[in-house]
């Protein structure tokens, strides 16, 4: 049997060989007057999944298309699979799994045959993957191409890219015109591609999409690295939206109890129809010394909502100085 | 156990993406022939035919070769090889060049091929390839199609002449969709292949009809890929080895000079 066709136990080749799926070392990219990437630096080690957050035109398409070779970069260096992507040839290509942003497929052709024409170049692929990769994401092959819905496209895109069980997936916002359903199911894929030892490159525009399927991400905007955290890091800085109702205690009392506290923000207390009181208020970082304030409290309702990764992805965007890796 | 793969799948893609069209091209091109080259021995045989052509302005007479009009070889040059089959075969011809390359990445499909285990260069070459196929393949059409009514119409066109004809035929159509793929390559738009291929084809068409007018601009001949190709007429006094040669020369050298150009370019930007 071939590299490309592997039982899930056998794990996949070179998955085990040290140094990084993806080493990008100042990365920069000019078109024309406009500066899509100025000055990128990651590592993604192997065996991870590795996702880029960023707003339309932060530099995630152009910092992919580069690792696949489809554009050059201005300066810098990009190494891919231990390959510096210049030098980048078919066979390189072939470890790699690709899923463009802007999928645009030959629509004349059922999705059967598109996939058999990838499989023939980029092949080998194990006999009924293919079939159960669709079964899963519930497509169908044999539609013409240009009559899919734009999700069935993406799921198209999305065996395309998985079918060959390459040793990196470079995937491009992957579960746009997904539908919830269908994106967990993708998630999934990801999740079984990281058991088998795979590496997973993935982009979105919204952390909620990923957060679940990443070890780490990177924020990124207008060409450069914010920063760099693991999904739990984040999720320890991220704000997390809270409500109590209190009894026994006045508005001002409560306010300057809570008002103390490292992290609460937008604080408001006030009187409810019943007496007690209300408040709500935004809080961020440990939430152990707010859990020991409110111990002594009657409380008679309490809501700590989920932390809002997407809210503090968005002050990541908007804050004024880019601290740089 | 795989999958199994096809051999050369660059190049049957296009072929499998593409006979529908080419068997349409044929079908127009057959038909051409046979409405044409009936009409000979009435055409040759007529007076009247020969003095309306005597009315006409000789300036038009020259720009549709009508003077050759006479013989069977000379009719068949003007109307079918030089004329509609021509026209015919150069817009295919324009369209297939700026669709393989230019057309690909501008719809962003390109993109989604390169990422897979080919190279820049084996795409070019196999989509080049393609196209010579297809276009030796309607150039082969033309040699049975008027072999077969080489009696019939009375054409008295001699075998091997008509193969020369033929392969010049699909030399000066090669060269507009390698034109056209060049096009292609250099701006990533299929309109700029457009633009190249239509060049070679109509601006030579052009260039041979004005020098065609007078002495003084007969200059424009050597400027003229129709005139090299039928400018000889080939149909009555064979066709020179060379002058095939070259075309398929050039051809090559502009298809080569596509795949570096697009091996060397941002793809899709």
């Amino acid at each position: 049997m071939s590299h490309g066709a592997l039982d899930p136990s056998s794990g996949v080749r070179g998955a085990t060989a040290p140094g990084a799926a993806i080493d990008v070392v100042d990365l920069v990219k000019q078109f024309g007057h406009n500066r899509a990437l100025n000055g990128v630096t990651f590592r993604v080690p192997r065996g991870t999944v590795f996702g880029v957050i960023g707003p339309n035109g932060a530099g995630k398409t152009t910092i992919m298309r580069a690792l696949l070779d489809i554009i050059r970069p201005t300066s810098g260096q990009a190494t891919v699979l231990g390959t510096d992507s210049r030098n980048a040839g078919p066979d390189l290509r072939r470890r790699i799994g690709y899923l463009p942003g802007e999928l645009i497929l030959d629509g004349r052709t059922s999705g059967r045959r598109l996939l058999q024409h990838y499989a023939d170049i980029s092949g080998p692929v194990a006999a009924g993957h293919v079939h159960e990769l669709a079964e899963r994401l519930k497509l169908d092959l044999d539609r013409p191409v240009r009559k899919l819905s734009k999700g069935n496209k993406q799921k198209l895109g999305i065996v395309q890219a998985f079918m060959h069980q390459p040793e990196l997936l470079v995937l491009d916002e992957p579960t746009s015109g997904l539908d919830p359903l269908m994106q967990q199911e993708f998630l999934r894929l990801v999740r079984e591609a990281h058991d088998r030892g795979q590496t997973v490159f993935l982009s979105s525009h919204v952390i909620s999409e990923i957060q679940q399927a990443a070890d780490q991400v990177a924020i990124l905007r207008d060409g450069r690295i914010v920063t760099i955290n693991s999904v739990d890091e984040l999720r320890a800085t991220a704000i997390r939206h809270l409500r109590l109702v209190a009894s026994g205690i006045r508005p001002t009392d409560l306010a300057a109890l809570l008002g103390g506290l490292d992290g609460v923000t937008t604080l408001d207390c006030t009187l409810t129809p019943t007496g007690d009181t209300e408040a709500v208020a935004t809080l961020s970082g440990d939430i152990a010394p707010f859990v020991q304030a409110i111990s002594t409290l009657h409380l008679r309702d309490l809501v700590l909502e989920e932390p809002d990764l997407e809210e503090s992805v968005l002050k990541l965007y908007s804050a004024p100085a880019a601290v740089t890796q | 156990m795989n999958v199994r793969r096809a051999p050369l799948p660059l190049f049957g893609k296009v072929l499998t993406d593409s006979w529908r069209g080419l068997l349409g091209w044929g079908a127009g091109l057959a038909a051409a022939a046979f409405l044409y080259l009936p009409l000979f021995p009435s055409i040759s045989g007529a007076s009247g035919m020969r003095a309306l052509i005597g009315q006409l302005p000789p300036e038009l007479v020259k720009t549709l070769n009508y003077d050759q009009i006479g013989t069977g070889a000379g009719y068949t040059q003007a109307t079918l090889f030089g004329l509609l089959g021509f026209l015919l075969v150069s817009i295919a011809a324009t369209s297939w060049g700026a669709g393989a390359l230019g057309g690909d990445e501008e719809s962003g499909r390109l993109e989604l091929t390169l990422a897979h285990g080919v190279t820049r260069v084996q795409v070019a070459v196999a989509r080049f390839c393609a196209i010579a196929a297809k276009i030796l393949a309607l150039s082969a059409l033309l040699f049975v199609v008027v072999f077969l009514l080489n009696d019939s119409s009375k054409l008295e066109i001699e075998a091997g002449n008509l193969l020369g004809m033929c392969l010049l035929f699909g030399g000066v159509t090669l060269l507009t969709a390698s034109a056209a793929l060049l096009g292609g390559a250099l701006t990533g738009r299929r309109i700029g292949g457009i633009a190249a291929g239509a060049a070679v084809a109509v601006l030579g068409y052009v260039f041979n009809a004005l020098g065609n007018q007078s002495a003084s601009l007969e200059w424009l001949h050597n400027l003229s890929p129709y005139y090299w190709a039928f400018g000889t007429s080939p149909l009555s006094s064979g066709a020179n080895v060379t002058t095939i040669v070259v075309f398929y020369a050039i051809s090559l050298v502009l298809a080569a000079f596509a795949a570096v150009v697009l091996r060397q370019r941002d793809i899709g930007v």
